[in-house]
């Protein structure tokens, strides 16, 4: 009996111990000085790696790519420090020669490496050349399809010479998520092979350097360079935090209450439901909307993409058809419970878009009109966005805006108002029938749809896939969602093993009108063969010559030339006719961020950067960031 | 002696065997996957950035000669153990080059301590209450304690460890949910590093008793109570030998033997209990390893961490084996 | 009725049998329930979503817009059904190997036991994994339970085949050998009354490993996640962060019944296991003989 009292007497001891222990504070790197993000890779299987590039090998979004690593140009998603396109290591814009076969790029001097060596031409040619040179390396092939050669001929010059035009070459070297980061020219060369070479510890180009990182991955710890103002975010000034952790903080239960106990300043993303209760509980919580829908919405765009290949979608009638079967703003509360920013056209709502694309389109959609063999209908409502609002306000009440320009800010600028009477007639007229309650393809077979969504992976889209399934089904057509988590996903995907897919084949910068980025993989000139591996990012393996002419169009012109915007237009329009994709919505992203230890992150009202922590433009939320507590 | 030997040559003959059964399984089962490596790595490598259809392919026919996919079906398979009888892996596909056998190195340590820990203090607790309760039949303390166990004791390890996470967790946060440590902490400091472990380990350790202590100690307990109606014991205890002598040597180390093998029996299942329970609490160890494995489509990795844990835990079960005729003289070896 | 004397007679004096009995038909009814639900299981938003419960919602609702209650049933008898076809599939294999290998002795007991004693060594679960890993989206519901059969028999096995080596010693097995009958009709007619007994309560642990094996796999998102199970449900409240937003119900309510089957189907185990005990059995057994 002396031992269960001494279990006890033991027992209450580690009790004891464990309360003292979760309130001690990190040795040397004060909770008011440093900022903590969610890493949404997780834990990293390989944490001495830091070697971005090789292929898949390490971590990245650690606050490697975002802190540690610099390039020529930044597109920012939203507005920018000043201004969308940001010259970093590059003095000024690219300079193309007329037939863009040539890139100059000027560089800015007196930006160093955090080990005291001054960044020069040297380290970009050196970039380019040695990627080449090693075919197994991240960026080897964009690199070597396009260059020819490259070379410094005078003082902080570099030039480009391209094996074909291309007027589009410096996007590789420009920031949207992700772009070819330098090489520190002077370290590398010593590692034997570049392609085996840890680069640890890294050296970096940004505003911090590393100071530890967690051996099992869970979290890395930048602190800020003494010589800050040595490198490009140095113009904005001073960066806040002295240091910035990138951790592991778990499933979305632990980041809520991570965040609830103010250990974690920005969550990356969590389930709409996490981001309610953050808004009742927390009271330090800032969000991109300071209202619903809260998220911020990427420059990405969910839709359901069908699988052109596949005979059943081959017509436009039935296309559209199932497009109208679509009752959004029931997606919109099962997806994003509301909190959703709706896009009817192949552009994501999001950034400087609304204003390039969504709103001058506004009056062609209403004015748009379909022929369902037996009448005519106008399929846009533009007042979708007030409707969800109203919906949501008994139970949101004042966290839902009440200015018109707000709401279609957050719910989007309209969708296609469901027409199950157009769509029978569409049916009908593609050859369908109806016998009963179910639906029969003109070869008299069930009319069946699988559509293909991530489970896991990305459950919001889970949950529009479903009930996009849902609506078919009721309307007497027998759908059925089919779970391909993460990498089966992405296999599938490529090999076009699937009939329709929520995903995304359209993304953009976000605040630059130009489409490319996206639109020049969806030239037919790269649909594969039924079968065969398609290249991203056109999945639907759609190919059209009116399509193509623009994307031809766009490859003439040059990046900035006010064209972009009429094609991006004809673009739109295009998908709207056809339907290869139903695009949905943005893809919305609950960034939750906690004022407790740090202020001024970028909102909606101060758009100056994307606050989602793993895009490298997130570097600029440093320059911004106060501290709260002395 | 000689009877020890030829019990300790069937022994290892019977190890190999289930080593060499259970890899080919594995084996077997990793490469009828049709996840390709090569694609998964491209498409982790260009999800977000800028590429182009052309490069693409250029990326693949680099890719297939780095991570060295060549060779027949049966040359795969001998290289694949001859490596394997040098404990190498090749390299980890989600990781490349890094070495798969140093991705598991780095988290094997966890695991191992959590299992050492946690099953030793099982295994010792639950024999020694249940060798009491059966002993001392009266006891109410004893009594509570084997419903409680009994009552946890067919609950899955998830779920138990899903419990624990909610009452420490969320109802009573006292107790670290997440992690072998906390961040940053000083590991040159070893004293305070140790008692950061131990505290981040309560939890998992916690689950992994809780569900497993109620099998031993209902053993041990029925045991007991048949031993202490042997003449010996009753002997004893009119001779007026003390009853805790009499508990000590002449009851709880004759019911000691079945409990061993009973031990060895249970380790794989033991195992998978700590894999599941690393993953509920974001524990660093070769169960949160496999999942993501699994996540990230990296079969050398799957096959890596798949083949150790079948050799460690067989190669446990052998020791125990091995070593237990020698402890206990009254068992003659089979 | 001899049987439901047993019965009887065990719910009387047995405690603990009362209580599992108990449990497990409470499990059950709330598994009967299921043919009424006036809800599609697999349909979304029929409800309002997040409501407590209520009298209208005795259980609340999901945050996907799914009555807790009336989902409940259907995941309890999905969840029980799994369990039983395992136990079911893994009992006809275990009574093969058990037996065989037990009156076959020799060569053949050796080499079913080492295939038996991998499986008892191997950690099953990276295995199953390893399969959720090959198979991905086609590893339904149906495919898992027979792949679960196929690696939870090896301990009963072994159990099954030291009762078949005390029968094969046995006058009647010899006697049997020697008026010509062969070797399956022996092991069929002869021993497998004699091993029903260890079956019949190797079934209740059985049912309780394969759902425990269920609920881990569907929670960690390794199983598809369409048809309802406890598991299932589990899964789709924690992508809901149902615990953090308040919505304890979704999660508590699965959890306690499935727990309540498990305590349940475990006393029924151990009751009957005392009531049956191979050893006394056996031992009576021998007497008659």
């Amino acid at each position: 009996m002396r031992f269960l009292r001494l279990l006890t007497v033991a027992t209450g001891l580690a009790l004891a111990a464990t309360t003292a222990m979760s309130q001690t504070n990190v040795p040397g790197v004060p909770r008011n000085e440093t900022i903590i993000l969610e890493n949404p890779e997780g834990t990293i299987k390989n944490p001495g790696w830091f070697n971005i590039w090789t292929i898949n090998a390490g971590g990245q979004y650690t606050g490697l790519h975002q802190l540690a690593l610099d390039t020529l140009w930044y597109i920012d998603p939203e507005r920018g420090l000043d201004g969308v396109w940001e010259n970093s290591l590059a003095a000024e814009k690219p300079i193309y020669n007329a037939d863009f076969t040539e890139m100059t790029v000027k560089l800015r001097p007196g930006i160093y490496w955090s080990d005291g060596v001054e960044f020069t031409p040297d380290d970009l040619v050196y970039t380019v050349e040695t990627q080449i040179k090693n075919p197994g390396m991240r960026w080897s092939a964009l690199l070597a399809l396009n260059v020819e050669s490259v070379s410094s001929p005078e003082p902080w010059t570099v030039v480009f010479k391209l094996k074909k035009p291309n007027s589009r070459f410096h996007s590789l070297f420009t920031v949207r998520f992700n772009a070819i980061w330098m090489m520190p020219k002077h370290i590398f060369e010593k590692a034997a092979d570049p392609q085996r070479f840890d680069f640890n510890p890294p050296v970096s180009l940004g505003a911090y350097k590393i100071h530890s990182f967690d051996p099992d991955g869970k979290w890395y710890i930048w602190q800020k360079r003494d010589d800050w103002q040595r490198t490009t975010l140095g113009r904005y000034g001073e960066p806040g935090p002295k240091f910035a952790a990138y951790i592991d903080p778990g499933p979305p239960d632990k980041r809520v209450i991570a965040q609830l106990n103010h250990n974690l300043d920005v969550v990356h993303d969590i389930a709409p439901e996490g981001m309610f209760t953050l808004t009742k509980q927390s009271p330090s919580l800032k969000t991109w909307f300071p209202n619903f829908p809260f998220a911020h919405p990427d420059p990405t765009l969910p839709s359901v993409i069908f699988n052109m290949q596949n005979p059943a979608f081959q017509n436009r009638d039935v296309r559209w058809a199932l497009a109208l079967l679509i009752d959004i703003k029931a997606v919109s509360m099962a997806s994003y419970r509301g909190a959703a920013t709706l896009s009817p056209i192949g552009i994501p709502p999001t950034g400087t878009h609304p204003d390039d694309y969504h709103i001058p389109l506004q009056e062609w959609l209403a004015s748009y009109e379909i022929d369902t063999g037996k009448s005519k209908v106008k399929p846009y409502d533009p007042t979708i966005g007030n409707q969800i609002a109203d919906m949501l306000r008994p139970t949101m009440k004042e966290q839902i805006p009440t200015d018109p320009a707000e709401i279609r800010k957050a719910f989007g600028y309209g969708w296609w108002k469901p027409n199950p009477q157009a769509a029978t007639e569409l049916l009908e007229k593609a050859g369908y029938t109806k016998r009963g309650n179910a639906w029969y393809t003109p070869d008299g077979k069930p009319f069946s749809i699988k559509l293909m969504v991530e489970g896991d992976s990305r459950p919001i889209l889970t949950r529009a896939g479903t009930m996009i399934v849902q609506q078919w089904r009721q309307f007497g057509i027998d759908a059925k969602t089919e779970v391909a988590q993460g990498t089966t996903m992405l296999d599938r995907r490529i090999a076009g093993d699937f009939e329709t897919l929520i995903s995304w084949s359209v993304e953009t910068y976000g605040g630059h009108p130009d489409l490319s980025f996206f639109l020049d993989s969806w030239h037919s000139q790269f649909v594969a063969a039924p079968g065969k591996t398609q290249s991203p990012r056109n999945w639907q393996r759609w190919s059209n010559p009116e399509l193509d002419k623009i994307i031809e169009e766009v490859r003439r012109i040059s990046f900035d030339d006010k064209r972009t915007v009429e094609l991006g237009r004809d673009y739109a329009k295009l998908i709207v006719r056809e339907m290869p994709i139903i695009p949905l919505m943005a893809y919305n992203v609950f960034t939750a961020m906690d004022e407790t230890y740090w202020t001024g992150y970028p909102t909606s009202e101060n758009p100056y950067a994307n606050p989602v922590p793993n895009w490298g433009n997130s570097r600029s939320m440093m320059v911004k960031l106060k501290p709260k507590q002395p | 002696m000689k009877a020890y030997l030829a019990y300790l040559s069937k022994r290892l003959v019977q190890f190999a065997v289930v080593v060499f059964v259970g890899i080919n399984i594995t084996y077997l089962v990793t490469h009828m996957t049709p996840i390709n490596p090569v694609e998964q790595s491209i498409s982790a490598a260009t999800t977000y950035g800028a590429t182009s259809p052309e490069a693409i392919e250029m990326m693949r026919q680099s890719l297939r000669q780095l991570y060295g996919l060549e060779g027949t079906p049966w040359e795969q398979y001998v290289s694949f153990w001859k490596r394997v009888l040098v404990g190498d892996f090749g390299p980890s596909l989600s990781a490349f080059p890094t070495p798969v056998s140093q991705l598991i190195l780095r988290a094997l340590p966890w695991t191992v301590g959590l299992l050492l820990v946690s099953t030793l203090l099982t295994w010792v607790l639950g024999n020694l209450l249940g060798g009491l309760a059966g002993y001392y039949r009266n006891s109410r303390v004893l009594k509570a304690f084997g419903v409680l166990s009994m009552g946890i004791h067919p609950i899955p390890y998830y779920v138990v460890a899903f419990v624990l996470l909610i009452i420490f967790g969320f109802l009573w946060p006292i107790l670290p949910i997440s992690g072998g440590a906390t961040m940053a902490s000083d590991r040159s400091n070893t004293f305070a590093f140790a008692l950061d472990v131990v505290v981040h380990s309560i939890l998992p350790v916690l689950s992994l008793m809780a569900v497993g202590i109620g099998g031993w100690f209902m053993g041990m307990r029925a045991l007991v109570s048949n031993i202490v109606t042997e003449d010996y014991v009753v002997y004893a205890e009119l001779a007026g030998v003390k009853r805790g002598k009499i508990l000590r040597s002449y009851v709880m180390r004759n019911a000691l033997g079945p409990q061993v093998t009973g031990l060895a029996l249970q380790l794989g299942a033991i195992f998978n209990g700590a894999i599941i329970t690393e993953q509920v609490f974001g524990y660093p160890g070769v169960g949160s390893l496999l999942i993501s494995a699994v996540h990230a489509g990296d079969y050398s990795l799957v096959l890596g961490i798949t083949t150790v844990s079948i050799v460690a835990v067989s190669a446990t079960v052998l020791l125990i084996d091995l070593l237990y005729p020698l402890i206990d003289p009254r068992v003659e070896a089979r | 009725m001899n049987t439901f004397r047993i019965f009887r007679d065990l719910f009387r004096y047995n405690g603990e049998f009362a209580i599992g009995l108990m449990l497990v038909l409470i499990v059950l009814a709330v598994a009967a329930c299921s043919f009424f639900s006036p809800y599609p299981p697999m349909d979304v938003y029929v409800v309002p979503p997040d409501v407590p419960p209520s009298w209208e919602y005795p259980l609340g609702t999901t945050s996907r817009g799914q009555d807790v209650f009336w989902q409940l049933t259907v995941a309890i008898r999905n969840t029980l059904l799994f369990g039983i076809v395992v136990a079911a599939l893994s009992r006809v294999i275990s009574l093969l190997v058990g037996l065989i290998s037990g009156y076959k002795g020799g060569w053949v007991d050796r080499v079913l036991m080492s295939i038996n004693d991998t499986f008892v060594v191997v950690p099953l679960f990276p295995i199953l994994v390893l399969f959720y890993f090959i198979m991905r989206d086609q590893m339904t519901w149906a495919m898992l339970a027979v792949i679960t059969a196929l690696l939870g028999w090896a301990y009963d096995a072994r159990l099954i085949r030291s009762i078949a080596m005390s029968l094969r010693t046995r006058e009647f097995t010899r006697q049997a050998v020697f008026s010509g009958m062969s070797t399956g009709k022996i092991v069929l007619q002869e021993h497998l009354p004699f091993v029903l007994p260890i079956v019949f309560s190797t079934t209740m642990n059985n049912i309780n490993w394969s759902i425990g094996i269920e609920v881990t796999l569907s929670v960690l998102g390794f199983t598809d996640i369409n048809t309802p199970t406890i598991g299932g449900m589990i899964y789709w409240a924690n992508q809901h962060t149902a615990l953090v937003s308040g919505i304890w119900w979704w999660i508590t309510f699965p959890v306690l019944l499935v727990i309540m089957l498990f305590i349940g189907l475990f006393l029924l185990a151990i009751s009957m296991n005392e009531y049956i005990d191979p050893r006394s059995r056996l031992s009576r057994l021998g007497g008659q003989a």
